[in-house]
């Protein structure tokens, strides 16, 4: 693999959030993204002069409102700034802090403030991915985000009673884990005893796919302030949380591929494989302290955690049976709640590095994990299939993996 | 009966009536029962029968094709918006039992959404009376002393007496005696007159105002008070949403390769290409092979048959993409790897209804055609179980 290697160090020291909702009719977009933005200003103790540039995103076809930015930019401050739109559909989120750690570690900017929004209530979410299918062909049997065939093969691999069992324990998992969060849209105060009805009676979308399985639609902002190695060192406000690196995979573009009678190899996998490769880990589960993961819902969640950990048969149902994935487990995945919880889909997938920065520096709050937080992984999703992940590190002693 | 929101449950299906939209129910034939559990609760069923509507209080939830069942509370804040529907429904604070797809398309079609009207408190002639005496202002009253009598007629019918004198004004009910002026009129009349929404000259010129005694007094007795304001009547901040509705018509060019993948159709033939280097089936077919990055120019004909590797039961109706209206469920795309594909190359379409009950992975199926195919997606209706 070819060698991969940062011209400087870049590291996370500002992070704002709004509450994430289903009703936000009480602001507009400018105001819902200036309120992300002063937090993560006020979280850095910096003011807008400090910020050399701005990458934004969002998915347009979700407002349907071209260039969101330029109305957006009296909420961001970017006037007389250098600025950059991104938007990769539901990667969109990390993908703006993958390209903020590129730009400050390029060394075209000291400071760059990365924000992604949205807000779904404005439009309409399946009409809006919908549309995002190859329209020459997929358009007509497309189903929007729903599909239930997560839930099928891990029903034929595991048994039903397991496979379901397991799915609605991570569901009731999550809920416990938002209702720790203050900013985070759905808690419903879910308990272990009500998992046996809610698996049988929740409606069904697609196949076993159930409503309580399923990800919400969310209104709400991320904001994140990037900084070099030499500026992050002179700051005593908050402890640095360091990039160490990142990695974008997508696939050859045809949904029916996934299921053809052999299976390819999943982009989280392969990106997963690669990444720890080319850092030099060789086990994920014992290296990572937490991962956010973007969990769009339950049965893919479970799926994916094989992939992203490089586990084989049913160790990761084994590990979420054990409780290792609890927020005080070995593993502890989406102390936030994650996407289950809050899905504003343009800030979705910053959320999630944003969480495990803020694990990292021990500042999440009501649920912040007990033990110490060192390296943290952090994953988004897209569309049909694509991956985004990144690893966090609190010191910055990483050792150079020689790829030559 | 308690209040949620500012409404009962009550209050929903006393309004049901009014807010029904009887053209948009014309060929719908449905009972739904709705329960409303704890404090302010109840059963009803609504009978929705082609443009007719019966909603009725019952005692048990029989026959019904679909039942709602939640909290009174959650009932009204769904109704009402103030809770989000979907989250009431995964949180199962809201079930629904037969078929969800009633509360998402139905319901909102036929009626118009229940809202709560700001119960304005009715004022009252004797409310503005008693506050008279604060609003006194003496110095433009000096030396004066007067008894205004007013004798208020319709329901709210009452009799009271303003007394200046001596720099002071006392408000009593009843008439004074020795009044210098009287002034009869319905009570409506007097509120209206202080709020400024009834004109007192008008009102006098029209007869609804009758003075009798001295007319000056009755003109004059403005000037000794402050203009009364209904403390409930302040204007509350508006929230204004703006509603946008937009439709698109587009044009894609389909290029070469799909091209004949579409004048194939027209042939009621699927006709893939197959990649020169490694020998990969593509359907549709791809302009490239992504792997070996080279122009893929062979034609193949795949199928027509195949087998089904993977399923989706759609119960969730989503909006067709082509036209924006709520799909009928269940429905179900299925994937098929083709006779003649790759292992890896599968195909998706939609099932046939029928067989959705017996579809499994494994089964064989095969595409039934429109009639006269143009060269679209259209030309197959769906796959259906081959046996």
């Amino acid at each position: 693999m070819k060698k991969h290697q940062k011209n400087r160090n870049v590291a996370i020291i500002g992070i704002g959030q709004t509450i994430m909702s289903s009703h936000k009719e009480d602001q507009n977009q400018v105001e819902m993204v200036q309120e992300a933005v002063i937090n993560a200003l006020q979280d850095a103790n910096l003011s807008i002069n400090d910020i050399d540039c701005i990458v934004h995103g969002n998915m347009e076809l979700f407002e349907m409102q071209f260039a969101p930015n330029l109305w957006h930019s009296l909420g961001t401050g970017s006037r007389g700034k250098d600025e950059y739109r991104i938007t990769t559909g539901g990667t969109t989120g990390m993908t703006l802090v993958c390209a903020a750690d590129n730009l400050v570690a390029s060394g075209l900017y000291d400071t760059v403030l990365a924000i992604g929004m949205e807000k779904l209530q404005e439009g309409n979410t399946t009409g809006g991915i919908t549309n995002m299918a190859d329209p020459l062909w997929f358009r007509n049997i497309q189903t929007g985000a729903l599909t239930g065939t997560a839930a099928t093969e891990m029903i034929n691999e595991f048994g039903e009673e397991r496979a379901k069992r397991a799915a609605i324990k991570y569901r009731i998992m999550m809920d416990k884990h938002a209702v720790l969060n203050p900013r985070a849209h759905r808690r419903f105060g879910l308990e272990y005893e009500q998992a046996e009805e809610l698996a049988a009676t929740s409606p069904q979308l697609v196949g076993e796919l159930r409503l309580i399985h399923m990800c919400s639609q969310s209104d709400g902002a991320c904001a994140m302030i990037l900084t070099s190695e030499e500026k992050a060192k002179k700051r005593t406000h908050k402890p640095p949380v360091w990039i160490r690196d990142h990695m974008q995979t997508h696939r050859e573009e045809t949904i029916p591929n996934l299921f053809g009678h052999v299976k390819p190899e999943l982009t989280h996998h392969y990106c997963a494989r690669k990444l720890y490769e080319r850092n030099g880990i060789t086990n994920p589960v014992e290296y990572f302290d937490v991962f956010e993961m973007y969990d769009p819902s339950a049965w893919w969640a479970l799926e994916w955690l094989r992939e992203f950990f490089l586990l084989k048969g049913d160790e990761h149902i084994n590990m979420l049976e054990r409780g290792d994935f609890d927020l005080d487990g070995k593993i502890p995945i989406n102390p936030s709640g994650g996407v289950i919880a809050s899905n504003p889909i343009g800030a979705t997938a910053m959320l999630r590095p944003a969480e495990a920065a803020l694990q990292i520096r021990g500042d999440a709050g009501a649920h912040q994990i007990k033990k110490e937080v060192k390296h943290a992984l952090a994953s988004g999703f897209g569309g049909t299939y694509w991956t985004t992940l990144m690893i966090l590190e609190k010191d910055l002693n990483w050792q150079e993996v020689d790829n030559d | 009966m308690t209040e949620y929101y500012g409404a009962t449950v009550v209050d929903i299906f006393d309004t049901m009536p009014k807010r029904f939209k009887p053209e948009e129910a014309k060929d719908v034939d449905i009972l739904i029962g709705y329960e409303a559990t704890g404090e302010g609760g109840g059963m009803w069923t609504a009978h929705i029968k082609h443009g007719t509507l019966t909603v009725s209080k019952v005692n048990e939830l029989k026959g019904c094709k679909t039942t709602i069942h939640a909290h009174a509370e959650t009932f009204l804040g769904v109704t009402l918006g103030k809770i989000t529907a979907i989250d009431a429904l995964t949180s199962q604070k809201l079930r629904v039992v037969g078929d969800i797809r009633f509360l998402m398309t139905l319901l909102p079609k036929v009626f118009v959404p229940f809202t709560v009207i700001p119960k304005k408190k009715v004022l009252k002639a004797r409310d503005i009376l008693v506050t008279m005496e604060s609003l006194f202002r003496p110095e433009r009253a000096e030396g004066v002393t007067m008894n205004v009598g007013y004798d208020l007629t319709g329901p709210d019918c009452c009799q009271w007496s303003l007394q200046i004198k001596d720099g002071k004004c006392k408000v009593r009910e009843g008439f004074a005696e020795e009044l210098t002026v009287k002034l009869t009129m319905n009570a409506s009349v007097y509120t209206g007159m202080m709020t400024g929404t009834i004109d007192g000259a008008s009102a006098f010129t029209s007869g609804q105002v009758k003075i009798e005694g001295d007319m000056m007094a009755a003109v004059a007795t403005a000037r000794y008070f402050h203009k009364y304001t209904d403390p409930d009547a302040k204007e509350a901040e508006e929230l204004i949403c703006l509603r946008v509705t937009n439709s698109i018509e587009q044009r894609f060019a389909s290029g070469p390769v799909m091209g004949k993948w579409f004048a194939g159709l027209r042939e009621k033939k699927f006709l893939g290409n197959k990649c020169p280097e490694c020998s990969r089936t593509q359907i549709p077919p791809r302009e490239i092979c992504a792997i070996c990055r080279i122009r893929v120019n062979e034609f193949v004909e795949l199928g027509p048959k195949g087998t089904v590797t993977n399923y989706d039961i759609v119960y969730f109706a989503s909006p067709d993409p082509l036209t924006g209206a709520v799909r009928d469920t269940p429905y179900a795309p299925i994937y098929i790897v083709l006779d003649g594909s790759s292992e890896r190359e599968a195909f998706a379409f939609e099932l046939k209804k029928e067989d959705i009950s017996r579809i499994n992975v494994g089964a064989r199926v095969r595409p039934v055609w429109t009639e006269n195919p143009v060269g679209s997606f259209k030309d197959v209706l769906y796959f259906e179980l081959d046996q």
